[in-house]
């Protein structure tokens, strides 16, 4: 099945930017607060795995329906490479919750979200 | 008729900003990457309702909406006329309106504000299609 040139698409690129509301949006929150930048927020984690489901489901689904289209594209490259470094330092390094750890998922993430956005930039 | 709307889009469409802004490789991608980044940073703050957040979640606002003016200077005519991006601003003044409920409905408002959020996301998606 072909999502390019249909509503479909747009409909999953728009589910893939509300899971990533609420897993960055969430990790974020718990960094800051880890850093004491932000107050106590409470329990997230279950924002957290929910969005990161959200992501996996939506971001494999426009893969797929591409798939040599994105392995070409340098930013979807770029992409991969962080985001498997920032799901291993995710459920690693990040469990000490420390300042240093907090700081480096911050700058990983957003490493992320901008070589994610550059996809669309170095589409061919 | 005179359309208020249409001559700031007009206006805009013909200041020397639109114009170095659209005749840039970089600017209007690393804005926009910036609008996705302040999404990623501060959605979680509209979705854990936290008074405290307050602050943290005006600073995201207030960033989503400096670079959305960027962006939509970057080409006003054409996202005048985009139907994707009269819902989005009618979306957005929606949430506004559910934040100036009374204090007992806030719940509702609050639940209210997250749905319209989601169609926020579609109808953004939506511009860059159409």
């Amino acid at each position: 099945m072909t999502l390019e040139n249909s509503w479909l698409f747009p409909i999953i690129e728009s589910i893939h930017v509300m899971g990533l509301a609420a897993f960055v949006g969430t990790i974020v929150l718990a960094d800051l607060y880890t850093l004491r930048a932000i107050p106590d927020v409470g329990p997230l984690t279950r924002w957290t795995h929910g969005g990161l489901a959200v992501m996996l489901a939506t971001g494999a689904a426009m893969f797929f329906s591409d798939a040599a289209r994105y392995l070409h594209n340098p930013a979807f490259q770029v992409k991969l490479a962080i985001l498997l470094v920032a799901l291993a330092a995710h459920f690693t390094l990040r469990r000490r919750g420390t300042r240093l750890t907090a700081i480096l998922s911050l700058i990983l993430w957003s490493s992320v979200v901008l070589a994610a956005r550059a996809i669309a930039d170095f589409d061919v | 008729m005179f359309n208020p709307i249409l001559e700031v889009a007009r206006w805009l469409q013909d200041t020397p900003l639109r114009l170095s802004l659209s005749q840039s490789t970089w600017t209007v991608p690393i804005i926009g990457a910036i609008h996705v980044l302040a999404i990623a940073w501060f959605g979680g703050a509209v979705l854990v309702r936290e008074a405290r957040l307050r602050r943290f979640r005006w600073i995201g606002l207030s960033m989503l909406l400096f670079t959305g003016l960027l962006l939509f200077w970057s080409q006003p005519l054409r996202l005048y006329y985009s139907q994707f991006f009269r819902a989005k601003v009618l979306l957005l003044v929606l949430i506004g309106l559910a934040g100036c409920l009374p204090s007992r409905f806030a719940r509702l408002g609050f639940l209210v504000s997250l749905v319209l959020w989601a169609g926020v996301i579609l109808a953004s998606r939506g511009i860059a299609y159409r």
